[in-house]
């Protein structure tokens, strides 16, 4: 049980970390596009989902979407016997990636602007703007607080317990239930948790390592 | 009419069955961030100057403390909390007693971060002048490096309350009846009104969060100019 817990988590995080990282990226660009409509629908998005907690926007796709949809849909989501899992992946997403976004927004605020000019004067189209001048600075820039935002999230997948996903917190509390061992059980998983935790600084730190660039060598140069 | 008669529990989810039962919905929230945060303030303070202590056997017991409650999942602590805090005291815990314990410990250990990270972007040169005018070690700290810190920290302490406030939903899986709880208990009671529940639970939620999330905003913008030592621990002094 503990190891399909793990199991699960393990999925539960890698899959909501690139979603949300993809996700994020998009409403980052859509927030600070230069198409007003564009603005708005990112910062309607980011305003919203970031001011209602995560376990809201879990219940919410659990019990709530499949009501939404048409209702051969719905019952088929509702017997589908992965779907709290399906619904665990898109509430973290939905949590996770206006904080993204919000992140890689202010990362884009510490670039100079001369870059996108640069880029535009180098005739690159602006899906090559973003993609091969803005974004890998952006993500250079913004490393500390998405690796603690992604741990955070890493963290939060202990909420899918309660709708139902058979990750490794809920199967702590199987495991109390059906056999009164949950000092055992809830030690492990917090040992597990704390491992991956800091098994996910040390890649954040040995990735900021390894982009770091020399900042005193560019401002030589310019001068 | 039937859109009106949707919302007719509006109360249940703003303060339960308060006047005449128990306390419940958005107040409950309320009340247990406000709860750990006043609390978990005192503590973070005591566990962010441990953390920087020059003495060993004091700076890694704290380091470890915050550590690992800050890479534990805020559920797994609630959970310790729910199940071995009886055993602890020897008697029973409420559930609501055990989620606010368990917010106070976390709430502490991560503003004990900020007030580390505040203590240590106020200039050495403080100190040192602190130290020399002829302060003692602990003056030095109440009267010239927190009201400092306490300027840059602010910003942080707010931002870090909205993700409290938003946190205490967690008391709903261990059942303590708050607004998400609220929510889901009327949604199964009475299914035709699954959506005026959920509808009612966010737009509590995002009502406060996004008020406190404003209010960081302008003070943010204010805090160039305001005078912070109007708020600091010193009366009278300027």
């Amino acid at each position: 049980m503990m190891v399909t817990g793990v199991k699960l988590t393990l999925l539960l995080l890698v899959t909501t970390t690139l979603i949300s990282f993809f996700v994020g990226t998009v409403l980052a660009v859509m927030r600070v596009s230069s198409v007003k409509a564009l603005r708005i629908l990112g910062t309607l998005y980011v305003e919203i989902c970031r001011n209602i907690p995560g376990l809201f926007w879990l219940l919410f796709f659990y019990f709530v979407f499949p009501e939404l949809l048409p209702s051969e849909w719905g019952k088929a989501l509702n017997t589908y016997e992965h779907y709290p899992v399906v619904a665990g992946i898109l509430g973290l997403t939905v949590d996770n990636s206006s904080y993204v976004s919000d992140i890689l927004r202010s990362g884009k605020l510490a670039i100079p602007d001369s870059q996108k000019e640069a880029a535009i004067t180098l005739g690159l189209k602006p899906v090559q703007q973003w993609l091969y001048v803005m974004l890998p600075q952006m993500y250079r820039a913004v490393l500390p607080p998405l690796g603690t935002r992604m741990i955070h999230n890493f963290k939060n997948t202990s909420l899918c317990m309660a709708i139902t996903a058979t990750e490794l917190t809920w199967a702590t509390q199987q495991i109390e239930s059906l056999t009164f061992r949950g000092i055992e059980a809830t030690t492990i998983a917090t040992v597990f948790y704390i491992i991956v935790s800091a098994l996910m600084v040390a890649v954040v730190l040995g990735l900021e390592k390894y982009l770091k660039i020399d900042m005193t060598s560019i401002t030589k140069s310019k001068a | 009419m039937y859109f009106i008669e949707q919302f007719s529990n509006w109360k249940f989810y703003l303060v339960g069955a308060y006047p005449a039962g128990s306390m419940g919905g958005l107040l409950l929230n309320i009340v247990l961030a406000a709860i750990a945060l006043s609390l978990s303030f005192f503590f973070a303070i005591i566990l962010g100057c441990g953390r920087l202590s020059p003495k060993k056997y004091i700076r890694y017991p704290f380091g470890w403390f915050i550590d690992i409650v800050r890479s534990t999942p805020l559920l797994m602590i609630v959970f310790w909390f729910y199940f071995f805090l009886p055993y602890l005291l020897g008697e029973h815990v409420t559930v609501f007693g055990s989620a606010a314990f368990a917010l106070v410990v976390y709430g502490a250990s991560y503003q004990a971060e900020i007030v580390r990270a505040g203590i240590l972007a106020v200039p050495r040169g403080q100190m040192e002048a602190a130290l020399t005018v002829g302060l003692s070690k602990y003056q030095a700290m109440r009267y010239i490096i927190m009201p400092q810190a306490f300027k840059i920290m602010l910003p942080s302490f707010i931002s870090f309350f909205v993700s409290l406030f938003k946190d205490t939903s967690i008391a709903y899986i261990i059942g303590v009846i708050e607004l998400t709880q609220s929510g889901v208990i009327v949604s199964q009671r009475q299914p035709d009104r699954i959506y005026a529940a959920y509808l009612c639970v966010a737009l509590g939620f995002w009502t406060v969060s996004y008020s406190i999330s404003r209010f960081a905003t302008s003070l943010e913008k204010r805090l160039g100019t305001i005078d912070l030592w109007r708020f600091s621990l010193v009366p009278g002094k300027r």
